[in-house]
């Protein structure tokens, strides 16, 4: 199991592991919002999902985009890939393994 | 064939766990378990030996980010029934254990394999722990990303 790469991705994994974070990206996967927008369902202020959005912003997970007055945030593909490759191939090692073992009862004698 | 392993959905917040059922008795799923040879057939290549507190490695090739090697110690050794033992991937990731546990049913064995212990290494380990707790790997990750990144990949910087 690739478990060395976890190593350098380190502020992306502290950055998803919290709740309100993994709302945001799921939040942003409808495509790109405004902090208000981002902020509406949570009973936080703005100031705080601000303080999110920067982990974020910072684990390279999302970009920003000022249009007029506001800012505008999306995810970014590169380290959500990352993240994806990674995980699943953590919980498919096990999987795949057993199904391993498998075949490998039918073919011993 | 065997079924798919499946998530047993009683996972502690801190494991992975998977169960599967296969058309053998227990004893010679035993073997494949507590073999050197057999474990290096379907898992990886190891000093393996059936004695508690060994200590041992699974060796495979350098990967990308990755030693290739995985430090174990048996811990648990009950035949035909149980066998755990220490597993220890890197330095991000805490010590964590590898349970499997061996049950007769109608059809030969059921195995059930309990990989515990991401919440004992603080941070970086909590926060896989919870990834995996949360689901979320499998909603966003699994089932909405690979059209997201499809999308994605024009606007991308």
């Amino acid at each position: 199991m690739a478990a060395g790469t976890l190593e350098q991705e380190t502020p992306v994994y502290a950055a998803i592991a919290h709740p309100v974070r993994r709302r945001l990206l799921d939040l942003l996967a409808d495509g790109e919002q405004p902090v208000k927008a981002l902020a509406a369902p949570f009973a936080m202020s703005r100031p705080a999902v601000s303080q999110h959005l920067r982990v974020l912003l910072d684990a390279g997970l999302v970009a920003e985009r000022r249009d007029g007055r506001e800012r505008r945030y999306h995810l970014r593909g590169e380290r959500l890939r990352e993240v994806h490759r990674w995980l699943s191939r953590y919980e498919r090692f096990w999987r795949d393994h057993l199904e391993r073992l498998g075949r490998y009862l039918e073919e011993e004698p | 064939m065997t079924g798919d392993a499946t998530p047993t959905g009683t996972a502690a917040r801190d494991a992975i766990e998977l169960a599967i059922e296969y058309p053998h008795p227990p004893a010679r799923v035993w073997r494949a378990l507590t073999e050197s040879a057999a474990l290096a057939r379907w898992l990886m290549p190891n000093d393996f030996s059936p004695r508690l507190g060994h200590e041992f490695t699974f060796r495979v090739e350098k990967a990308e980010g990755w030693s290739g090697v995985v430090h174990c110690r048996v811990v648990a050794l009950e035949e035909p029934r149980l066998v755990a033992y220490t597993w220890s991937g890197g330095p991000p990731l805490p010590e964590t254990l590898v349970t499997f546990t061996l049950e007769p049913s109608a059809s030969g064995t059921r195995l059930r394999l309990v990989h515990s212990g991401f919440d004992a290494g603080g941070p970086p380990a909590l926060s896989v722990r919870d990834i995996l707790a949360s689901g979320w790997g499998s909603t966003l990750l699994r089932e909405r990303l690979p059209a997201l990144l499809d999308a994605l990949r024009d606007g991308e910087e």
